[in-house]
């Protein structure tokens, strides 16, 4: 025992890495209190955002923050506000500053609407593709997450991402990112920023069960994705999307 | 200059070749000791990873159930409202300090006219059919002449349609109104609706971008209130729903022998259904689920 | 055009990312050099065949430093190599710069065996300190040098594609990054080899100078002469492919174009149109065409070179500024730009920038005090 300590210590003098001990702890830790039947084979998140019914309330950042500890100036999802006037020229803004409350605007607006962004928990996803610690991957249930334990914080990821929805956190020098509250969905819960929303417009369900809402409106094909031809395969489904927004 | 070279004259590279091959050893047993146990258990990344993410961070936001534990009766009244889908949590903030507490900690209770105005303030990017003001418009509008005057003063949020929290008999959408309701004072209630007074039982006064955008659609001979009827709950509860009922539309549409030429295309209901290829899931869809382009825009800015 | 996604608003590759495929272009650099005259027998090369590798060699050391700087859990850096996840572009880097850090190691092991004999001989800590670098087998006979030689010139060759491989895997880590247009091109692997290239024969020819001219030592005008004309031919590929890169994407006038020609126009002109093209490229490329082409005097030719060579250092750092900065500037809603300049003082800043550039001449300089990288250096007459 001694002979292996000694060894342990020879790695950790050598630069191994002393975070490595920490992980070196044995089997996998028990999940007090939400180990009960939650199956991660039987469902594949997925997301949906009706832009037509986006009041710009800004509840799901608010939630989102509160729920997760998200510091300021860096966001896990935020709600974009567009103005197009007649010539077609765009001005895109965001509140995510003070309350997080969008302010009236002086200006011709010809169209205007909200587009919540979140990150896409794509099916192929860069992220998990470039991190080159295999701290960032997918689960089975479709969720792409973030092993900070293991993340080294380089900021691959951070630029990888099409939609900009990573970040390094200034607290722990780490990538964090939306885990669409895996922490809620699999004791049953929705996402906080979906149970918080007013209106319906953030929608979360099971695209393996074509029972599920989600599924429904999806059936129907009247939707668009993010950037799709980023080759990402987005799992965060845009209804009534205006075609400026990417 | 190479010539010929013997064995022998590479022999100081042994000791070399030795160290190499202790490094490369030793490096790789660094490797394999150093890989976490559950690293690759489902994929290239540390199975016990998952584990963490779902116990790591604890649910802060605890749903209205739990809410109702305690607070039934606001819950309830609140659930017949037009803020029944309105979470308890997106006003009140994360309730699990205050739930586990029994109610000893505190939670947030907004105030101000901000907190309403956070969704009900008018932006262009607001979707038409959402209720917005500008609040001093609206002040001046319904008569209020103190500013300082707060939202919650006539409308209790949990509430929103009655005007008045005491008497529960005043209402919202001015559908809903009767002249008494605003105008006290008067005895007589004429049908007449007097020159100067502001249009505010015609939708468009309110509605403006949508009436406009109906106009223009196929089913611009029918009126608003045919499909937004006036539901009526109790002697005093009344709002304004949106049908979408497939026998509503069918009413038109059912196909039958008795039909001129110029009535409006006819169908058979529901064998319509399985010819468009619908899934059995799909069994409750309703008309407008896939013919909303004949209605009007569900969303038009201001 | 004004909108930044909210996580984009601070740039999350600094300055140190800036340095690192620099250092790391260096180090190629002047491998290649080396292996000019290792393995192509270029001999007017000789005078600064060691200099060369031993330079690669300082570089290597100090690659990785800004990167453990820039990581936000630098403890944790062997990661990369513990559980490589292979799918990334980034997870051969730790195996790819080990073996190519084992390669030069093993060439100058090869390479200076002699002197480092020579220095052990003469005892002292440092004659220690060689005889544990020489693993306490002092033997030499000319068979062994013959050996020595065979095996250097292997190693040489095998390290040439490893030197491409190092840095064109750099290009290519940017290079992959499909999010971003203003670095998701397959040339950026090419460019990046080369300017590394440029670069490392530049830092070669001012370095050399410099070290000539405190040493008041004769510069080799043979040398100085073919590193010139090296540097030329080099970096005309180099600043073609950077043209190339751009100027096919502003002709070709795709929908990238309107966002990237905007970048430029906004964010990039001075760094990028007036100072890596226009000066630093344009001036040293007349220049090393004048003492390519005519016959100078010797002076004359050599303060042009030095001028192209120390110009042609900040055109391949302007260049890493950039694509790399350059980069992040531009916002991935394609609808606004960002700012970034780092500070004097902070972790990642100028000052910590300066001085890990500093430092492999530092490192260079000691390391001659023990081997003399400039065997046959003739004094300069009086």
């Amino acid at each position: 025992m001694s002979k292996e300590l000694s060894r342990r210590e020879l790695l950790k003098v050598l630069g191994a890495g002393s975070g490595l001990l920490l992980i070196h702890c044995g089997p996998v830790p028990p999940l007090p209190g939400t180990e009960t039947d939650y199956d991660w084979e039987a469902h594949f998140w997925g997301y949906a955002i009706d832009t037509t019914k986006c009041i710009g309330c800004n509840a799901c950042m608010r939630a989102c923050r509160a729920e997760n500890d998200v510091p300021e100036g860096v966001n896990r999802t935020w709600v974009e506000r567009y103005r197009i006037d007649a010539h077609e020229s765009v001005r895109v803004d965001i509140a995510d500053k003070g309350d997080y409350v969008f302010e009236p605007v002086a200006g011709d607006v010809a169209r205007a609407f909200f587009v919540p962004k979140i990150c896409n928990h794509c099916e192929k996803s860069v992220c998990s593709q470039v991190c080159p610690v295999g701290a960032s991957y997918m689960s089975k249930d479709g969720v792409v997450l973030v092993d900070h334990q293991r993340c080294i914080g380089c900021g691959y990821c951070v630029q990888a991402c099409p939609y900009g929805t990573r970040y390094i956190d200034p607290r722990t020098h780490m990538a964090d990112k939306c885990t669409l509250c895996y922490h809620r969905i699999t004791r049953g819960l929705q996402p906080a920023c979906v149970a918080s929303c007013p209106t319906g417009a953030r929608m979360f369900g099971d695209l393996k069960d074509p029972k599920s809402t989600l599924s429904t409106v999806l059936r129907q094909g009247r939707y668009r994705l993010l950037r799709p031809e980023m080759g990402t395969h987005p799992k965060c489904y845009y209804l009534g999307l205006d075609r400026e927004v990417v | 200059m190479s010539g010929q070279l013997e064995k022998n004259d590479f022999r100081h590279t042994y000791r070399l070749i030795a160290v190499l091959v202790l490094f490369v050893v030793g490096a790789a047993f660094a490797r394999w000791w150093a890989v976490p146990e559950t690293f690759g258990q489902f994929g290239r990344y540390r199975g016990a990873a998952v584990a963490s993410a779902r116990t790591e961070t604890v649910p802060r936001y605890v749903g209205e159930e739990t809410c109702a534990d305690c607070h039934e009766d606001q819950v309830e009244l609140h659930d017949k409202d037009a803020h029944a889908r309105v979470p308890c949590e997106t006003c009140h903030g994360p309730g699990k300090e205050h739930a586990e507490a029994e109610g000893e900690a505190p939670i947030a209770r907004p105030e101000g006219k901000g907190a309403c105005l956070v969704c009900h303030q008018r932006l262009a990017a607001r979707p038409g059919s959402f209720p917005q003001i500008e609040w001093r418009e609206h002040y001046k509008f319904v008569g209020v002449a103190d500013e300082s005057v707060e939202c919650t003063r006539c409308h209790d949020p949990h509430e929103p349609l009655y005007m008045d929290r005491d008497l529960r008999t005043a209402r919202l959408h001015p559908m809903i109104h009767r002249c008494r309701d605003c105008h006290q004072g008067r005895e007589d209630e004429s049908l007449e609706r007097p020159e100067n007074h502001p249009p505010i039982f015609e939708c468009s006064y309110c509605h403006g971008p949508i009436v406009e955008d109906f106009a223009g659609r196929t089913h611009a001979s029918v009126r608003c209130t045919s499909c937004h009827i006036f539901f009526r709950e109790d002697e005093s509860t009344g709002r304004i729903i949106r049908d979408a009922d497939p026998r509503f539309c069918l009413l038109c549409h059912r196909a039958a022998d008795f039909r001129s030429d110029d009535a409006p295309p006819g169908i058979e209901w529901p064998a319509h259904r399985e010819e468009m290829g619908t899934f059995p899931e799909d069994a409750d869809k309703r008309c407008i689920d896939c013919h909303r382009e004949n209605i009007h825009a569900s969303e038009v800015s201001q | 055009m004004d909108f930044v996604f909210p996580n984009e608003v601070n740039v999350t590759w600094t300055v140190m990312i800036v340095l690192y495929p620099y250092i790391t272009g260096l180090v190629a650099g002047a491998f290649i050099v080396s292996s000019l005259y290792h393995v192509f027998g270029v001999e007017a090369l000789r005078p600064v065949a060691r200099f060369s590798l031993a330079s690669a060699f300082v570089f290597l050391l100090f690659a990785t430093l800004p990167l453990l700087i820039h990581l936000g859990q630098p403890t944790r850096a062997f990661n990369i190599m513990v559980t490589p996840n292979f799918t990334s572009a980034m997870a051969g880097f730790g195996y790819i710069y080990s073996a190519y850090s084992l390669l030069v190691v093993l060439e100058i092991w090869f390479v200076m065996r002699s002197e480092f004999i020579a220095r052990a001989r003469r005892g002292g800590l440092v004659g220690l300190c060689c005889r544990a670098i020489l693993l306490g087998n002092l033997f030499e006979s000319d068979a062994t040098r013959a050996a020595d030689h065979r095996i250097a010139r292997v190693l040489a060759g095998v390290g040439i594609p490893m030197a491409c491989l190092l840095h064109g895997y750099v290009g290519f880590l940017f290079g992959s990054i499909k999010a971003n247009p203003w670095w998701s091109t397959p040339l950026m692997f090419v460019i990046f080899i080369f300017s590394a290239i440029v670069s490392g024969i530049a830092v070669l020819i001012f370095h050399y100078f410099v070290v000539s001219w405190i040493n008041g030592w004769k510069v080799d005008q043979p040398c100085v002469r073919s590193l010139g004309r090296y540097l030329w031919g080099f970096m005309i590929v180099a600043v073609a492919l950077e043209l190339l890169e751009i100027m096919s994407i502003a002709y070709k006038q795709t929908e990238e174009w309107e966002v990237l020609g905007q970048l430029i126009e906004q964010k990039l002109m001075i760094t990028y149109v007036i100072l890596q093209f226009l000066v630093f490229s344009l001036v040293p490329f007349l220049l090393l065409a004048i003492s390519a082409l005519f016959k100078l005097r010797d002076k004359l030719a050599n303060a042009i070179i030095w001028t192209a060579a120390t110009m042609l250092l900040f055109q391949v750092l302007l260049m890493r500024w950039n694509v790399v900065v350059g980069g992040q500037l531009l916002s991935k809603s394609m609808r606004g730009f960002t700012d970034y300049f780092p500070g004097l003082w902070e972790k990642e800043g100028l000052a910590v920038a300066a001085v890990i550039f500093t430092l492999p001449f530092g490192i260079l300089w000691v390391f001659n005090r023990i081997v003399p990288l400039f065997p046959n250096a003739e004094r300069r007459s009086a």
